[in-house]
């Protein structure tokens, strides 16, 4: 019964004549957002830069999604399969990133900041790795050339 | 008017298939397998965006540095031209409902020419990194020697590779849909799927760009 009633709705609801306006309204809307995050990113915001950049990407993102894509009239099983895969992406992104969190330190690749180990790809640069800064005159650059 | 009205001797436009009980559930049928391959596509890149945020956990003080090596202003304008496409592409499947088959073209070909200079922008980006020695992995030979400095550029051409070859298949896909506004003008209020399935590939473009465009330009 609901798939009948589901796609008359959705045919309903694009069948619905709304004016290229709209198309317009969202598009002066992503431009604005777009300057916006041009000019905070700018400024690089020590601590929430990413967040309000990630957060204004998710604005723009969910703009394009409901009116150019027209998901505001697709309803149901259309919305299921977005919102599924955006759940999914979130799950895929926090996993592997709490594995590296919760590593012993060796365990981290080297040269990164959750390792003590010294970067091999730049061995000669005192500066390349979290392990050599503040050594003024490392004696032994460590790692193979 | 009616322009997908049936005249005879000519096929109704559009064709119901037999195993559809109504053109409204075949419509829906279409839009759903749309859906669904979208989200195997934002599972696509998912796995290009774990990469980047995994590595730039690791190296967060290369990933700083390095996106200050981008330019900042090719990639904005890149940004506007490809969201400006998405309002060309928008408008043409509004057109296509309207039965305007000139303009749906019109607007396509708008669309077109915006990606053929977004890859050109970007293509001057490329040899500007190639130049630099901006490179993945061993091939880099960047003047910032910090760990972590290659995995970046490994992450940044991985993704916009990808995206600028979705570019590509969307511009076929795009340039089959104007051919065929041209050719055939049928597209109308009971016709216009094929127009808006298409230009919601293209939105999916412009939608992995927003997203792209902030992680490695700007923090």
């Amino acid at each position: 019964m609901s798939v009948a009633n589901e796609s008359r709705a959705e045919e309903h609801n694009m069948q619905e004549h709304h004016g290229a306006g709209r198309y317009y309204l969202v598009f002066g809307a992503l431009i604005a957002l777009t300057l916006l995050t041009y000019f905070t990113g700018r400024m690089h915001l020590p601590t929430f830069g990413l967040a309000l950049a990630l957060l204004i990407a998710t604005t723009k993102g969910t703009l394009v999604l409901l009116f150019f894509m027209h998901l505001i009239d697709h309803k149901g099983a259309n919305r299921l399969i977005m919102g599924v895969s955006v759940l999914f992406v979130i799950l895929m992104m926090i996993m592997p990133m709490a594995d590296l969190a919760t590593r012993f330190r060796p365990a981290n690749p080297a040269g990164s900041h959750l390792s003590d180990l010294p970067d091999l790809n730049f061995p000669a640069n005192p500066k390349s790795s979290t392990y050599n800064r503040g050594a003024q005159e490392p004696a032994q650059p460590g790692g193979h050339p | 008017m009616q322009p997908s009205a049936h005249t005879a001797g000519t096929a109704p436009v559009p064709r119901l298939a037999a195993h559809f009980a109504s053109l409204e559930v075949q419509n829906h049928a279409a839009r759903l397998g749309m859906w669904l391959f979208l989200s195997t596509e934002v599972l696509l890149f998912a796995g290009v965006f774990v990469l980047y945020a995994v590595n730039r956990y690791l190296f967060p003080q290369a990933y700083v540095e390095a996106s200050k090596l981008l330019d900042l202003t090719l990639g904005t304008v890149n940004t506007v031209v490809l969201i400006t496409s998405s309002l060309t592409a928008a408008l043409a499947v509004h057109y296509a409902k309207e039965g305007q088959n000139r303009k749906v073209a019109i607007m396509f070909a708008l669309t077109l020419l915006m990606a053929v200079g977004f890859l050109v922008i970007k293509a001057f980006e490329y040899q500007h990194k190639f130049h630099e020695g901006l490179l993945p992995g061993h091939h880099y030979f960047g003047s910032v020697q910090l760990a972590g400095m290659p995995n970046y550029f490994a992450v940044y051409f991985l993704a916009t590779g990808l995206h600028a070859f979705h570019v590509c298949v969307g511009m076929g896909v795009l340039t089959w849909l104007m051919i065929r506004a041209i050719r055939t003008p049928n597209l109308g209020p009971n016709n216009y799927t094929a127009v808006e399935l298409g230009s919601m590939y293209w939105h999916l473009v412009d939608l992995v760009w927003i997203f792209l465009y902030p992680l490695l330009y700007l923090v």
